[in-house]
């Protein structure tokens, strides 16, 4: 729910209880104003009546009235001093009656009088009252909605600037960001929290690749010098062979954190976005090159191939990651295989599928796209980065990749993401 | 065959220098950009191995040098940016060939080989190892002066025994240079056995000496003694 909505809906029904609140004290004013001016009319009524009650008993009638609003007549009850006024629920009208009822002695004769009066005007002022506070609150209702609009629209404007902004700023650009000073304390406070966040995010981002860098350049060249020694000394001729397998050893481990080396960059540098392209290359001529480049490796297991290229699968994607997405989903499918086994590729204008059979069991999908998930922790050959490497690249090129296990078969899909507004 | 290798990491620079003079080449060495210069200036050299992160300068540098001197020295990049930008530049400067840390010095080895042969100007190419004959043009050889047939993958695995000969090298090392990054895919090197083994029975049908010896664990050397 949108911030203003909240706050109109909060407004709006801290509205509604005082409105009601208000309603019902005006409505209880009012009718006891009227209750007092209708029992003065009562009283004074029943004055004007007694008096000429007075003249006709004077003149030796017995009088006896009865009207639908006033009766009068003998009755045998001792007199009240005061009247009583009530009101009086009726059948007849929805509103009930006011009514002043008094024994009176006249002469010495007890005369009953009762006087009712209609309170229509009291029903009136009900309705009124209600008429009143609805008009109120529509008239309130309508001019909070407008305001909230114009206030969205003018006040909040420097925010979804802000908002706008952080959506739009990439790593890459991140040093272009800048949120501007706004005629609002609370934004500028925001907008000046950002802008510091920005900058480190940005330093940090520069010191990382910095990093990177040096720390290709620095590892690289003491295992540079690791293994040429060790090449060096396999040239002595009065090595035992237990001192050869040893050296053989050393160097395959070398070779391992190299190629372990190597990998952990190549993530690093994806996840920097330091590999920028703006052009565009098919994945099936990449697929193509290395088919050819793993035919070899592929007679060799007797695999059989089936390629299936409806459609040209093209992608804005660095050539070397494209090379590195190709070759480790190819490269598996021919590692995992066993002997006369079979690789299927798929690609479409927007998928692109890699299956093959395989011999390993299914491995659930998020231990599998993690780094070091290896099949076979004995192999010198797979540092457990590939999977990795692959996933990186799909994450950070808006693609979408799945991996499912069926009949024997691996299968890794990927496909575009939906383009999210 | 004189070469010259520029690298400031001391440690690497003997390996490579006392590696290729085992190979019967003459080395001279430089550790930074300034003393590189000068001895570019100074002598002539048939290839030129060159680091990019030097002191005081870049390799690059030296390599324009060199291009502005019209030198005809082979040259090669040492680098440990293994980044196709930095390849790219490194051979549209004028190297001829490109070769990221951590290497194998029998591959270097290789590289300078090629390289030297590349430019040779007496067209003499071949790569002779006793009865063995090697065009590396036509990737023909000859045993006795009589054609061996043999696989592209056979001929690169001759040749890099022949020009690394009698040195032990890691079936790691051979299968990077024979099959490139792509050896990675292998669950094992029975693969590169069955290769070496088919070239070992083609020579040695074809008259030749029994040259491919294996050494104990995962190595190889090719030698006549």
């Amino acid at each position: 729910m949108r911030l203003l909505t909240k706050t109109t809906l909060y407004f709006l029904s801290a509205m509604t209880m005082l409105l009601l609140l208000a309603g019902f004290y005006l409505f209880n004013q009012f009718s006891k104003e009227l209750s007092n001016k209708s029992d003065k009319e009562l009283l004074q009524e029943e004055a004007a009546w007694i008096q000429y009650l007075q003249t006709e008993v004077a003149a030796g009638v017995t009088f006896i009235l009865r009207t639908p609003d006033i009766s009068i007549y003998p009755v045998d009850t001792p007199p009240n001093n005061y009247a009583a006024i009530t009101d009086v629920k009726s059948n007849l009208a929805a509103v009930p009656y006011r009514q002043l009822s008094q024994v009176v002695s006249i002469y010495g004769i007890s005369y009953q009088v009762i006087i009712k009066k209609s309170q229509e005007q009291k029903a009136a002022l009900i309705a009124n009252t209600t008429k009143i506070i609805l008009l109120v609150f529509a008239g309130l209702f309508i001019a909070t909605i407008f305001f909230n609009w114009i206030i969205s629209k003018k006040l909040w404007k420097p925010f979804y600037r802000s908002l706008h902004t952080i959506r739009r700023t990439d790593l890459q650009r991140i040093q272009e960001t800048h949120f501007e000073k706004t005629y609002t304390k609370e934004f500028n406070e925001l907008n000046a929290a950002l802008n510091a966040m920005t900058e480190k995010i940005y330093n940090d981002f520069i010191n990382m690749k910095e990093f990177t860098e040096n720390a290709a350049h620095e590892m690289q060249t003491p295992l540079s010098v690791a293994q040429s020694k060790l090449e060096l000394l396999l040239q002595n001729e009065n090595l035992s062979q237990e001192d050869i397998r040893l050296i053989l050893e050393a160097t395959t481990s070398l070779t391992r954190l190299s190629k372990l080396n190597q990998g952990l960059l190549l993530l690093a540098r994806i996840e920097n976005y330091q590999y920028k392209t703006t052009a565009a290359l098919s994945l099936n001529e990449v697929t193509k090159k290395y088919l050819g480049l793993l035919a070899e490796l592929i007679n060799d297991k007797q695999l059989t191939v089936t390629t299936n290229f409806e459609g040209e699968f093209v992608m804005q994607l660095h050539p070397l990651l494209a090379d590195s997405l190709v070759s480790n989903l190819l490269g598996n499918a021919v590692k995992y295989n066993y002997t006369g086994g079979r690789i299927e590729i798929a690609i479409t204008a927007n998928s692109y599928c890699i299956s093959n059979t395989s011999l390993h069991e299914a491995i659930p999908q998020e231990k599998l796209f993690r780094r070091f998930m290896t099949q076979d922790k004995t192999d010198a050959n797979s540092n457990g980065l590939g999977l990795a490497i692959v996933k990186k690249i799909a994450d950070t090129h808006s693609l979408l990749i799945n991996y499912r296990a069926a009949n024997g078969f691996v299968y890794f899909d990927i496909k575009r993401k939906p383009v999210s507004s | 065959m004189k070469i010259l290798i520029i690298e400031d990491e001391k440690a690497l620079q003997q390996s490579i220098q006392q590696y290729l003079e085992y190979q019967g080449y003459i080395c001279e060495t430089a550790d930074n950009f300034l003393n590189a210069k000068e001895k570019i200036q100074q002598f002539n050299y048939d290839c030129i191995v060159v680091d990019i992160g030097l002191p005081y300068g870049s390799g690059l540098d030296i390599i324009k040098e060199l291009k502005h001197m019209e030198s005809k020295a082979g040259i090669i990049i040492i680098s440990a940016k293994n980044s196709l930008e930095d390849k790219l530049t490194g051979l549209e400067s004028g190297s001829d060939d490109y070769i990221t840390k951590p290497f194998h010095l029998s591959e270097l080895n290789a590289r300078i080989n090629a390289v030297l042969r590349r430019r040779s100007f007496d067209g003499n190419k071949t790569i002779v190892f006793n009865e063995i004959k090697l065009d590396p043009d036509a990737q023909r050889i000859t045993v006795n002066d009589k054609t061996v047939e043999l696989t592209e993958k056979e001929y690169h695995l001759l040749e890099y025994f022949i020009v690394n000969q009698r040195r032990v090298l890691t079936k790691h090392a051979i299968a990077s240079h024979v099959w490139g990054d792509e050896y990675e895919y292998l669950n094992n090197y029975d693969f590169i056995y069955t290769h070496i083994k088919n070239l070992r029975k083609k020579l040695v049908d074809a008259g030749s000496g029994d040259y491919i010896k294996t050494v104990y664990g995962s190595g190889y050397r090719f030698t006549d003694n």
